[in-house]
């Protein structure tokens, strides 16, 4: 039986280890290979992806609809605990994504979301690879070094502002590259 | 306080938080906005889509199925014990992961639980668990069984780290005959203790035993024990 993600989400939240299992089965591919992206360590990849997933068990209630997709949030969570293993910070408590409040919610249909799941790894690829040098080691530095935007204007040599520039830059890039397959339009200010 | 942040500058922070780049000292403005501004939390969902999509672009390497077994070993582990799961929420957690029944399976066998429960004791109530210790020369741990569905949870402390070419292999040890290999422990996480779900029925055996055995287990033990405890009255 196919599961959405709103129904993991509230399996998630009734505390069934089914839940879990769903969850793991879908993502816990991607969520290895970030780890192992970012710590090059299989053992310590597995070891965050573990965690990651029994974190998740123990307090399934976190899931917040509106801050983005099951698959981001899952993301996150395992970007946050490897990033901190990289940097010997594993006794920091994070909030691995928003956890105010109990409730957890049922997801909005989210074209991006369902987009996003389908896009293929080469597609992705090739609107990286379209992004200025500069631009793409920006967000990499970012989202697989754990670097903050000072550490990476330090380590990069330029003003704090070019760095946030660069970031929302190659994200809207990417979102023009990719997002053309959404049926709504992205929502700018 | 007043939101003195654009709906521009805000959008700079969205981005950086994607990828995780925001400075601690910009969160708070930055979730001031979001509280009281619906179109900035979607652009900070989008973003937060986006950022997600950078680990397409990886060639994916599939976990270990040994990473798969560890986590739903804790899992079902800790769902049995739980206390926030009613009792038949328990009896269907302790059905393994890559159980061999079915969501109709395990609710007949929840059924045939309630029912024979119930005839035998006339009341809507489970037996209390039963525990049996075990020891080894380093190690101490307990199997802990639900009486009802005769499945059990092995926990124990105080064994050695393996290599990833070892596991720890659990045994049931008749009177007489060979030893039935039954679950493999899994290490807990930050150098806690060892779990293994054990799904056989004890009935008929007098003993329970772990040896080190090659990943994938053994037909026989090949090694002496690491531990062991009696499984009086079983």
């Amino acid at each position: 039986m196919h599961l959405s993600d709103d129904d993991i989400v509230r399996s998630i939240s009734a505390h069934s280890p089914e839940g879990i299992e769903a969850l793991y089965d879908r993502y816990g591919g991607l969520a290895h290979t970030v780890a192992l992206r970012i710590l090059s360590d299989r053992g310590a990849a597995e070891d965050v992806v573990q965690e990651a997933f029994l974190a998740v068990w123990r307090r399934g209630s976190t899931f917040q609809t509106g801050r983005g997709s099951l698959r981001s949030w899952i993301c996150t969570i395992v970007r946050n605990r490897a990033i901190d293993r990289l940097r010997g910070d594993r006794h920091r408590t994070r909030l691995d994504t928003p956890m105010e409040g109990e409730s957890i919610e049922p997801l909005t249909t989210d074209p991006w979301a369902a987009v996003a799941l389908e896009l293929s790894g080469e597609e992705v690829r090739r609107a990286l690879a379209e992004l200025p040098a500069e631009q793409r080691q920006t967000i990499e530095l970012a989202y697989y070094g754990g670097y903050s935007q000072s550490e990476i204007a330090t380590a990069m040599e330029v003003p704090l502002g070019t760095v946030k520039g660069r970031v929302r830059i190659a994200l809207d890039k990417l979102r023009a590259s990719l997002g053309d397959r959404m049926e709504t339009p992205w929502q700018t200010q | 306080m007043a939101d003195a942040m654009s709906h521009d500058e805000v959008a700079d922070l969205l981005a950086l938080d994607a990828v995780g780049a925001l400075e601690a000292s910009e969160r708070d403005g930055m979730e001031r906005h979001l509280a009281t501004c619906v179109a900035c939390r979607q652009a900070a969902a989008q973003y937060a889509d986006l950022a997600s999509l950078l680990p397409a672009a990886l060639e994916m390497v599939p976990p270990p199925p040994r990473l798969r077994r560890s986590l739903m070993a804790q899992v079902y582990a800790e769902a049995t014990a739980s206390p926030r799961l009613s009792w038949w929420r328990r009896v269907i957690a302790s059905i393994p992961a890559n159980r061999a029944f079915t969501v109709v399976g395990a609710l007949a066998v929840v059924a045939a639980i309630a029912f024979g429960v119930w005839g035998a004791t006339g009341r809507n109530a489970l037996p209390a668990p039963v525990a049996y210790t075990v020891s080894g020369t380093t190690a101490t741990g307990e199997l802990a069984v639900d009486a009802s569905t005769k499945q059990a949870v092995l926990t124990v402390k105080g064994l050695a780290p393996l290599p990833t070419t070892e596991v720890y292999e659990v045994w049931l040890i008749p009177p007489q005959g060979a030893p039935k290999g039954v679950a493999f422990l899994s290490p807990g996480l930050n150098g806690g203790g060892w779990t293994a779900v054990v799904q056989a029925s004890l009935a008929g055996f007098k003993s329970i035993a772990a040896t080190v055995e090659p990943v994938g287990g053994s037909p026989t033990p090949s090694n002496t024990e690491v531990l062991s405890g009696q499984l009086a009255g079983s």
